[in-house]
C-alpha cells in the first residue's frame, strides 16, 4: 500500500524564495482568479487576484484552502493497481504500488483492445471540478479515440439539466442571475447565488453585498435558513420541489390578478405575438416564406414574424404593434396570439391553489406578485454609452433566479422555464437592472482579432440561437431525437444534457440490445469523479453500471469510493496548482462575471512541479493518445471544439497540427490559444504575468436585449413536434417495455409537475428530506481538506441534519441524537439531528456531498450524511423533460440503535 | 500615528468562513485556533428565525483586560492602538486568557497536525510549524495582531483582504474621514459588550 508512506512526506526546500504566482483556483468551478505564494518551494498561501475579473482580488475560503490539498498525505502520489479481482462497495482492492510505465501499457493496452472491438465502448467520466480540464484532455480524446459516452460527475443530479437547458433557450446562457448592480427587488428560488456558493461565487458575493448595502431587495423562497435566506428582505419559507408552482402563481397574478405586463418587450422581443392555429397548437405560417405570423394591429392583417413594420431590434426604432391578445383569422383558421393562450393557461395557478401546493399563503403569492411587479418600472428606460454611442434601454431593475433547489426535481425543465417566466413577462431579461444572462454570454470579442465572438443571432422562426455554447449541440434549435448510439440513448432525447435512469438500470444491457446498441461498456476513464458517491443511490450505481465495465482507470488527487468499488488502476493527478490549463474562464459558464467589468481570458500555470510522481492530467491524455497513435486526431478535436466552445475557429497560424507530425506541449497549446484570441503579443509570455487577458466589456454586450434582433419563446411550440418525435422513436424500439414515458409533458405551455415527495401517501413517510450546499464545500473533495472540516465543525449545520424545534419534540428527539432516515424504497441514510427554528417543520436539511466512508480521505471519513443514497435511479424519479434527478426525499425518521 | 480598528458590517456579511480561512493560513494557527473566528447561530422562533453569523476577533482594546493581567509585561499596548503579546516574556500562566470577556486568545501546548495516524507533518505543516513557533510560539498566549507584519509591508489583515462581501473595513479610527470612522459614525457602529468597559477598537454595524 503505497498511499501515504512514513517516508514520502519530507519538506524538500528548492530555492530560497518568496514569490507570488498568479493562477486560477480549482478548488470548485467557480475558479477564481487567484496568486499563489510560494516560500521555500513550498505553496503556503493563496489571495485573490486584482488583475481577473474572476475574483477581483477576493477568494473564498475553499480557494485559500488549497495549500492543504497540495501537501495532504493522503493525496494519490503513485501509480496503483487493484490485485483483488472483487469489485464492489467496501472491497478492499489490495492495492499495489506500480510504475507509470507498467499503468500505461496496461491502459493503452485495454485501449487498443477496446478499440478494436467498438471504440465507443470507452466511456469518460469527468468531475465538474476541473471543468476548464475537461474542455482540453477529455474532449480530445473523445474525439481522437472515437467515443460519445460520456457523463460529467452530478450531471442530472446536483447539476443544473434543467437550468442550464433551459436558460440557454432564454438567455444563451449557462445560468441567470440579476444585475445586482443595478436590479432593486429579486426574487431567489433557493439558490446560493451571491451567498458563497454556486457560480462566479466571489463577484456575486462582493455584487450583492453592495447591493444590499444600496436597498437591494431579495425574497428568498427557501425551506430552510439557507446563507441567503438569512440576508433576505423576506424569507418566505416553501415546500421542497414546489418553486414552479410558485412561480406560475406569480405569473398568474401578474397577467390576471395585477394586469402587470411589459406589453413592448413581449411584442417585440418574445413569440408572444405568434398566432397559434387551434387544430394542433402549431405557429400559423406564412405559405410563401414558412416563417411563423403575427397580426399588425395597424395594417390589421397577418405579417411574417420578421417583417420590419412589426418588428424592433432596438429599444428606438419604431414598428406597428402587433397583437399579444384576441383572435384573427387567418386563411379561414382563427387563431390566437401565443401571449393570449399563455394567459389563459396559467388562470388556474390562482394564489389559493398554489397556497395547497407550495405551503406560501396565499395574501403572499399576490401580495409579492405585486411588489415584484411595480418594482419593474414597465416603461422605465436608461441611456447607455454604447460603441456606436448612446442608446436608451428599457430599466428593469427586477429579476428571478434560481438553481439547483429550484430546479433539482421530476418538473426540473418547467419549473426553471416558469421561474424565467416571470421576468418575461415584465420584460427584465438581458437588459439593465434586469435577470442576465450569468458568465457574460455575449460578445463581441477583443476588438483587434474580433474573438472570442458570441453573438447569439434568430433562427428562421425568429428564436434566439448561441453562437457560441460550451457543448457541441446548443439548446436551441432542438436536436431532432435520432436511433441511439450512445450507452444512454441519449441521441434519442435532445431536451437532456445527461440521464442517469437508463444506465443504472437493473436492465440496462437488454435495452441497449433492444435499441440495437453494437457494442457494451468496455473502458471507463475517470477523471475526478467520484460518481459512487455522486450520481444517486451507491449500490444501484455500483452494480448495475460501473460493474459492468471491463477496465476502469482513474486520474484522482485521492482514493475516493470510487475507486475503492471499481477502479482496476489509479493514476496520481496533479492538482490545479501543479499545471497548465490554457483557458478557465472561458466558456462564459460559471466562473465569469456577469455585469460592466471587463472581460477577462484566465489561465491556469504550474505554481509548483508536480510533487512525488504525480502528473498532469491533460499531459498524460496526451501520451495515452500519441501511445494509441490518435494524437494528432486528438488535436483535431480540440481544434474542432474550440471553434464551437472558444468563440472562433483557430486561425491556420496557430492551429494545433492535426497530421500527427508535432507534439504540443500544453505550454504550446496555451501560447497558441493566446496568441490567436488576441494577438501575436498577447501568447503565454505576456499572460503568464499577472494570469489574465482582460479587455472592456461593451455595454451593448451586457444589455444585449435591445440591440439583438432574437426573439425568445413564452410558448414552446416545437417542444411538440419534439415529443411526437421521441415518441415515435421510443414505440418503434418498443422502449414501453422498459419505461413507460409521459411525453406529454413536451408541450407548449408551462405546468408543475408533483413529485413522488408530494404525492407519497403513506402517512409513516412523514418528513420531507433536501440537500443543500454549505459554502465551504463544492461536490465532495473539499471534505477532505483539514482546514474547511475544521470550518464545518464551527458551523452547527454542515456536518447535521437540520430539523425544526417543535417536531423533534413531537418525535421525542433530542439536540444531537442520531437518526435514521429511511425513504419508501427502502434506503437510508444516517445523521445526527440540530435543533432549529430555522425551518419549516415538514422539512429535514442535509448538507451535501458528505458522508464518506472509504478509509483513504480520513478527514472527510464518517463526517455528515451521505444525502445521495437516498436518492432513487429510476424513471419515478427523473424528469421526463429534461432527466433531472428527484434530490428530495420523503423519509420516516427513527432513532439510531447503537 | 493611526489608531488602528476594524469595522464588521454584518448586513454584509453572509458567514462564508473566509476569514477564518485567510487567518488560518497566513498566520498558521494550528488545529482549534481562531484567531478569527465565525460564531453561528440562530435568533427568533419560525418563520421569523433569522440565521447570523457573528465574526469574532482580538477587539484591540483601549483599556485591555489582558494587559492588566499579565504578570510579565508580555502583553503589551503598541503606539498604533495594536495589542500584541511578546512570547519571549509570557511564561504560559494563562491569566489573560481567563481575563480576555471576548475569548480572543488561545493558547497551544505543542503545534499539532490535522491529520490522523501519527504520519509526519506535511511540508507545509512543517513550514506552519516552524513559522508558528517563529512568530508566536507554544506554551505562550497568542491572539490575533491585525496582521503586523502584512501591515508593515502595506497591505491590509488577511481576515480583511480576502472577505468576498467586502464585510470588513480596517483603518484608521483617529482619522475623521477614514472609511472606519465615517461608518462608524453615518451607520451607528457599536462594540460587543460595551458594559465590560474594555473599550473595544472593533465596531460592528448590525442590521436594522
Amino acid at each position: 500500500m503505497a498511499v501515504a508512506s512514513k517516508t514520502d512526506v519530507k519538506s524538500k526546500p528548492q530555492v530560497k524564495e518568496d514569490i507570488w504566482i498568479p493562477t486560477s483556483c480549482g478548488q470548485c468551478y467557480c475558479m477564481c482568479g487567484v496568486k499563489v505564494r510560494r516560500q521555500d518551494g513550498i505553496i503556503t498561501e493563496l489571495e485573490g487576484n486584482p488583475d481577473a475579473p474572476t475574483g477581483r482580488g477576493h477568494i473564498c475560503a475553499k480557494g485559500l484552502a488549497s495549500p492543504q490539498l497540495m501537501y495532504d498525505p493522503y493525496r494519490v502520489n503513485y501509480p496503483l493497481k487493484r490485485t483483488n479481482p472483487e469489485k464492489g462497495l467496501h472491497v478492499d482492492p489490495k492495492w499495489e504500488r506500480i510504475s507509470w510505465e507498467e499503468a500505461l501499457e496496461t491502459i493503452v493496452k485495454k485501449l487498443k483492445e477496446c478499440q478494436e472491438r467498438d471504440p465507443r465502448g470507452a466511456y469518460f467520466q469527468a468531475t465538474t471540478t476541473q471543468a476548464s480540464e475537461i474542455r482540453f484532455g477529455v474532449i480530445g480524446f473523445m474525439k481522437g479515440f472515437g467515443t460519445p459516452n460520456y457523463w460529467v460527475s452530478g450531471g442530472g443530479l446536483h447539476c443544473g439539466n434543467g437550468a442550464h437547458f433551459m436558460n440557454g433557450i432564454m438567455h444563451v446562457s449557462w445560468s441567470i442571475i440579476p444585475d445586482f448592480a443595478h436590479c432593486n427587488y429579486a426574487l431567489n428560488f433557493g439558490c446560493s447565488k451571491g451567498h458563497g456558493a454556486g457560480h462566479v461565487a466571489v463577484q456575486n458575493a462582493t455584487q450583492v453585498a453592495d447591493a444590499r448595502a444600496r436597498g437591494f431587495k431579495n425574497v428568498v423562497f427557501d425551506p430552510f435558513q439557507s446563507a441567503q435566506a438569512s440576508k433576505a428582505h423576506e424569507w418566505v419559507p416553501i415546500r421542497v420541489g414546489t418553486d414552479g408552482a410558485l412561480a406560475l402563481g406569480l405569473v398568474n397574478s401578474l397577467l390576471n390578478e395585477h394586469g402587470i405586463y411589459d406589453a413592448e418587450y413581449l411584442m417585440y422581443k418574445t413569440n408572444s405575438p405568434y398566432l397559434i392555429r387551434p387544430s394542433d397548437g402549431r405557429y400559423m405560417r406564412d405559405k410563401e416564406t414558412n416563417n411563423p405570423l403575427v397580426w399588425d394591429l395597424v395594417d390589421n392583417c397577418p405579417k411574417v414574424h420578421n417583417d420590419p413594420s412589426v418588428t424592433r431590434v432596438e429599444y428606438e426604432d419604431e414598428a406597428h404593434e402587433a397583437a399579444l391578445t384576441g383572435k384573427y383569422t387567418v386563411e379561414g383558421v382563427e387563431c390566437t396570439p401565443a401571449f393570449e393562450l399563455l394567459k389563459e393557461h396559467v388562470k388556474k395557478y390562482t394564489p389559493e391553489y398554489v397556497e395547497k401546493i407550495t405551503w406560501v399563503p396565499a395574501a403572499t403569492i399576490s401580495r409579492i406578485a405585486k411588489e415584484f411587479g411595480e418594482a419593474a418600472e414597465i416603461g422605465s428606460t436608461v441611456t447607455i454609452q454604447t460603441s456606436k454611442g448612446p442608446k436608451k434601454v428599457p430599466r428593469r431593475p427586477v429579476a428571478t433566479h434560481f438553481f439547483r433547489g429550484a430546479q433539482g426535481h421530476t418538473n426540473s425543465g418547467w419549473t426553471c422555464l416558469s421561474i424565467d417566466m416571470v421576468n418575461h413577462m415584465v420584460g427584465a431579461a438581458d437588459t439593465y437592472g434586469s435577470a442576465l444572462g450569468l458568465g457574460g454570454s455575449v460578445g463581441q470579442g477583443y476588438e483587434p482579432t474580433g474573438k472570442p465572438y458570441q453573438i447569439p443571432y434568430p433562427c428562421p422562426d425568429g428564436l434566439l440561437v448561441a453562437k457560441t455554447w460550451v457543448y457541441d449541440h446548443k439548446p436551441y434549435p432542438m436536436r431532432k431525437p435520432g436511433p441511439p448510439t450512445r450507452l444512454d440513448l441519449h441521441d434519442m432525447f435532445p431536451t437532456s444534457i445527461y440521464n442517469a435512469f437508463t444506465i443504472t438500470s437493473p436492465r440496462w444491457f437488454e435495452m441497449l440490445e433492444r435499441f440495437k446498441i453494437p457494442y457494451k461498456p468496455d473502458v471507463m476513464l475517470n477523471f475526478g469523479s467520484n460518481s459512487v458517491m455522486t450520481m444517486g443511490n451507491s449500490e444501484a450505481v455500483t452494480e448495475n453500471f460501473l460493474k459492468k465495465f471491463n477496465f476502469i482507470f482513474s486520474f484522482q488527487l485521492y482514493i475516493t469510493e470510487f475507486e475503492e468499488a471499481v477502479a482496476d488502476i489509479v493514476l496520481p493527478d496533479a492538482c490545479f496548482l501543479e499545471r497548465y490549463t490554457p483557458a478557465v474562464s472561458f466558456p462564459s459558464t460559471f466562473s465569469h462575471p456577469q455585469g460592466e467589468d471587463d472581460w477577462g481570458w484566465t489561465i491556469r500555470q504550474p505554481v509548483i512541479k508536480p510533487l512525488y510522481e504525480r502528473r498532469d492530467f491533460n499531459e498524460v491524455m496526451l501520451d495515452i493518445c500519441e501511445r494509441l497513435g490518435i494524437h494528432g486526431k486528438f488535436y483535431k478535436g480540440l481544434n474542432d471544439s474550440i471553434g464551437v466552445r472558444y468563440g472562433g475557429e483557430m486561425s491556420d497560424k496557430y492551429k494545433l497540427v492535426e497530421d500527427g507530425s508535432v507534439k504540443h506541449t500544453w505550454e504550446d497549446i496555451t501560447d497558441r490559444l493566446l496568441k490567436d484570441r488576441f494577438g501575436d503579443e498577447h501568447g503565454l509570455e505576456h499572460v503568464r504575468k499577472t494570469g489574465v487577458f482582460t479587455w472592456p466589456k461593451k455595454k451593448e454586450d451586457v444589455y444585449w436585449k435591445w440591440f439583438n434582433p432574437s426573439r425568445v419563446p413564452v410558448y414552446f411550440e416545437y417542444f411538440i413536434d419534439s415529443g411526437e418525435q421521441i415518441d415515435k422513436l421510443w414505440n418503434e424500439y418498443g422502449g414501453k417495455d422498459f419505461f413507460d414515458f409521459d411525453w406529454t409533458r413536451f408541450k407548449a405551455l408551462a405546468d408543475w409537475y408533483p413529485c413522488p415527495t408530494h404525492t407519497e401517501e403513506n402517512p409513516e413517510f412523514d418528513m420531507h428530506t433536501f440537500y443543500w450546499r454549505a459554502v465551504m464545500h463544492c461536490n465532495s473533495m473539499t471534505q477532505q481538506n483539514p482546514w474547511l472540516d475544521e470550518c464545518s465543525q464551527e458551523d452547527p449545520n454542515v456536518y447535521a441534519v437540520q430539523m425544526h424545534v417543535a417536531t423533534a419534540k413531537e418525535k421525542g428527539i433530542a439536540d444531537g441524537d442520531k437518526i435514521w432516515m429511511e425513504n419508501p424504497q427502502g434506503h437510508r441514510v444516517r445523521g445526527w439531528v440540530s435543533l432549529s427554528e430555522g425551518i419549516e417543520p415538514h422539512h429535514l436539511a442535509i448538507a451535501a456531498v458528505a458522508g464518506h466512508w472509504g478509509k483513504y480521505m480520513p478527514i472527510a471519513k464518517g463526517k455528515g450524511t451521505f444525502f445521495n443514497d437516498l436518492v432513487e435511479m429510476d424513471l419515478e424519479h427523473t424528469d421526463p423533460l429534461t432527466f433531472n434527478q428527484d434530490i428530495c426525499a420523503r423519509v420516516k425518521i427513527y432513532k439510531v440503535e447503537d | 500615528m493611526p489608531r488602528y480598528g476594524m469595522v464588521i458590517d454584518l448586513k454584509r456579511c453572509f458567514g462564508c468562513y473566509a476569514c477564518s480561512m485567510a487567518c488560518k493560513t497566513v498566520n498558521h494557527t494550528p488545529p482549534g485556533v481562531f484567531w478569527a473566528r465565525v460564531l453561528m447561530g440562530e435568533v427568533g422562533t419560525f418563520p421569523n428565525a433569522v440565521r447570523q453569523a457573528l465574526p469574532m476577533l482580538c477587539m484591540q482594546c483601549e483599556e485591555p483586560s489582558c494587559l492588566e493581567v499579565c504578570p510579565t509585561g508580555a502583553t503589551q499596548k503598541r503606539d498604533d492602538g495594536i495589542v500584541i503579546v511578546d512570547k519571549d516574556k509570557c511564561m504560559g500562566c494563562k491569566y489573560c486568557i481567563m481575563a480576555c470577556p471576548y475569548g480572543a486568545r488561545y493558547s497551544v501546548d505543542k503545534w499539532e497536525s490535522y491529520f490522523p495516524d501519527g504520519l509526519p507533518l506535511s511540508p507545509l505543516e512543517e513550514f506552519q510549524k516552524k513559522a508558528w513557533e517563529e512568530k508566536s510560539g507554544v506554551g505562550v498566549a497568542t491572539k490575533c495582531d491585525f496582521c503586523i507584519d502584512r501591515l508593515a509591508e502595506g497591505k491590509l489583515p488577511s481576515c480583511v483582504e480576502a472577505c468576498p462581501a467586502k464585510a470588513r473595513i480596517f483603518g484608521d479610527l483617529d482619522d475623521p474621514d477614514s472609511e472606519v470612522s465615517v461608518l462608524i459614525k453615518k451607520e451607528r457602529g457599536q462594540v460587543l459588550n460595551p458594559e465590560f468597559g474594555n473599550k473595544p477598537k472593533v465596531y460592528y454595524l448590525f442590521p436594522r
